[in-house]
């Protein structure tokens, strides 16, 4: 063991890797969006729709669920152009990570359709609401509010673990701005500890936001750690 | 002319009739309360009113107007002539007091602003909190849970108020709150149907009393000839298992 740390080369290319974090950041919060979209939605039919739908929704979760996020990656990237359908590389990475997320995302919120109070939602019933009415005022702040934890926990999984399998086809995020870097000088283990180093920043960061947006929005009372 | 006007109800869970063809009607400004066994289908009257318990057959008309259940229009014209209370206060655990109020009628009615604001915290007034507008649900007594339950029904001006035993699930000592509030309301004129077991209350403020059971109305009268003489054995022995405690 005489390995000698040279972090003056990664404090050089610190910029390039906050731009890195910066995409992390982005991608994970938009396929996090995108991913709640369909989760509700989805949760939502699983919960009022009828059967053929339910079908549908089931076979999108099951398929989903079971096949490694890599491979539905791939098959966007590298299968989708066989019949000629062409999108850039982070264009898969975000629309794979969205329906990798949507999928468990629907999981997750369904289990908050059902959590939520028979007796509330007939009292907005008498009260005139619709259904749409009663999701939007009575649902939605429910789940968040009871499942914030579990929301939480699954936007870091994305975060972290979704978007650096944008490493395997190119996308210049965080590790794949590290790979990128560390193949040009070889210096791998400097440049992962400080990766290693920035992904708990933008976890701690993330965490914060997600805490205090708890509180100002449905009163959820988060810890950060 | 009756205001409300019952007539050959029946309403059915899956296979079993448990209305079984009821008939009353009260005039504007009455308060009639169904009395009766526990599973005689006195809930299921008031669901069946609200369009949350469907009706399989007979008719139901508030003035001129008769009510159709086979629409969700019709079931909101329905909802909009009346108002329930249930056991379980029923609030929205993730709004303010205030927003209970006036949720419904800002963004289903959307009525005027100002005058719903005005409203609500007459109500709030009414029943006694006008100091707990900014409180969550979770913050109050279940007392005071019930009683902004009740300012809530009244937010959206019904003509008729539907009250399921709304002190049961209370502590003793909170019962009379709820149920002084619910007497400056029968002042106030307000047409009401109340299921209720306190019946020193119902005594107290009720015009008529509709005593029923297996589904059916066995009798119905002024609550001094309904308690005191009753006329069939089973009104008989409910009251006289009642009215000792
Ligand atoms: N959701 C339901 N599914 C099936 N049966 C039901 C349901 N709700 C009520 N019932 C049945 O309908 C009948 C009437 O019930 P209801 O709740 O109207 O009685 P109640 O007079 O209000 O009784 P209580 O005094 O106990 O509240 C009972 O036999 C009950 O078991
Ligand atoms: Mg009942």
């Amino acid at each position: 063991m005489n390995y000698g740390f040279q972090f003056g080369v990664v404090w050089d290319n610190i910029p390039e890797l906050l731009e890195g974090a910066w995409l992390t950041l982005q991608l994970g919060c938009f396929a996090f969006a995108g991913g709640s979209l369909i989760g509700l939605i989805f949760a939502a039919i699983k919960t009022y729709g009828t059967w053929p739908l339910r079908f549908l929704v089931d076979c999108y979760v099951i398929f989903i669920t079971n096949t490694p996020a890599l491979i539905q990656i791939y098959f966007l990237y590298f299968g989708l152009p066989e019949v000629g359908i062409r999108w850039s590389n982070e264009a898969c990475l975000l629309i794979g990570l969205t329906m990798n997320a949507g999928a468990y995302l629907t999981l997750i919120l369904r289990a908050g359709f059902l959590s939520v109070r028979v007796t509330e939602i007939e009292a907005s019933q008498t009260l005139g609401m619709s259904l749409i009415q009663q999701v939007r005022y009575i649902i939605v702040p429910h789940i968040a509010k009871s499942i914030y934890p579990a929301l939480a926990n699954f936007f870091i999984v994305v975060l972290v673990m979704g978007t650096s399998v944008g490493a395997l086809i190119g996308v210049d995020e965080l590790t794949g701005q590290a790979i990128n870097l560390s193949t040009v000088n070889y210096r791998w283990l400097e440049y992962f500890t400080v990766v290693a180093g920035m992904y708990v920043v933008l976890t701690f960061i993330a965490s914060i936001g997600l805490a205090l947006l708890g509180r100002w929005a449905f009163r959820v009372k988060a810890r950060i750690f | 002319m009756p205001h409300l006007e019952v007539s050959d109800v029946r309403a059915k869970y899956g296979t079993l009739e448990v209305l079984k063809g009821i008939s009353f009607s009260i005039k504007k400004g009455e308060i009639a309360s169904l009395v009766g066994p526990s599973g005689s289908g006195k809930s299921t009257v008031l669901r069946a009113l609200m369009g949350l318990t469907p009706i399989t057959g007979g008719t139901v008309m508030i003035g001129n107007d008769r009510m159709n259940y086979s629409s969700a229009k019709e079931v909101r014209a329905a909802r909009d002539r009346m108002a329930i209370v249930f056991q379980q206060y029923n609030l929205f655990q993730n709004m303010t007091v205030m927003k209970n109020l006036t949720l419904a009628p800002l963004k289903i009615k959307k009525w005027d602003s100002a005058e719903v604001m005005s409203e609500a915290r007459r109500l709030l007034g009414l029943v006694g909190l006008s100091d707990r507008a900014d409180a969550y649900p979770d913050q109050l007594s279940g007392g005071q849970q019930q009683r902004v339950a009740l300012a809530r029904a009244l937010a959206l001006k019904p003509q008729i108020l539907l009250l399921d035993e709304v002190t049961s699930a209370l502590d003793p000592e909170l019962v009379n709150e709820v149920l002084d509030a619910i007497r400056k309301l029968a002042n106030e004129g307000m047409t009401m149907i109340i299921v209720s077991h306190e019946m020193a209350f119902v005594r107290e403020v009720a015009d008529k009393v509709v005593f029923m059971d297996e589904g059916q109305i066995i009798e119905a009268g002024k609550p001094n000839d309904i308690f005191d003489n009753p006329q069939t054995d089973r009104a008989r022995d409910f009251f006289s298992k009642i009215l000792r405690h």
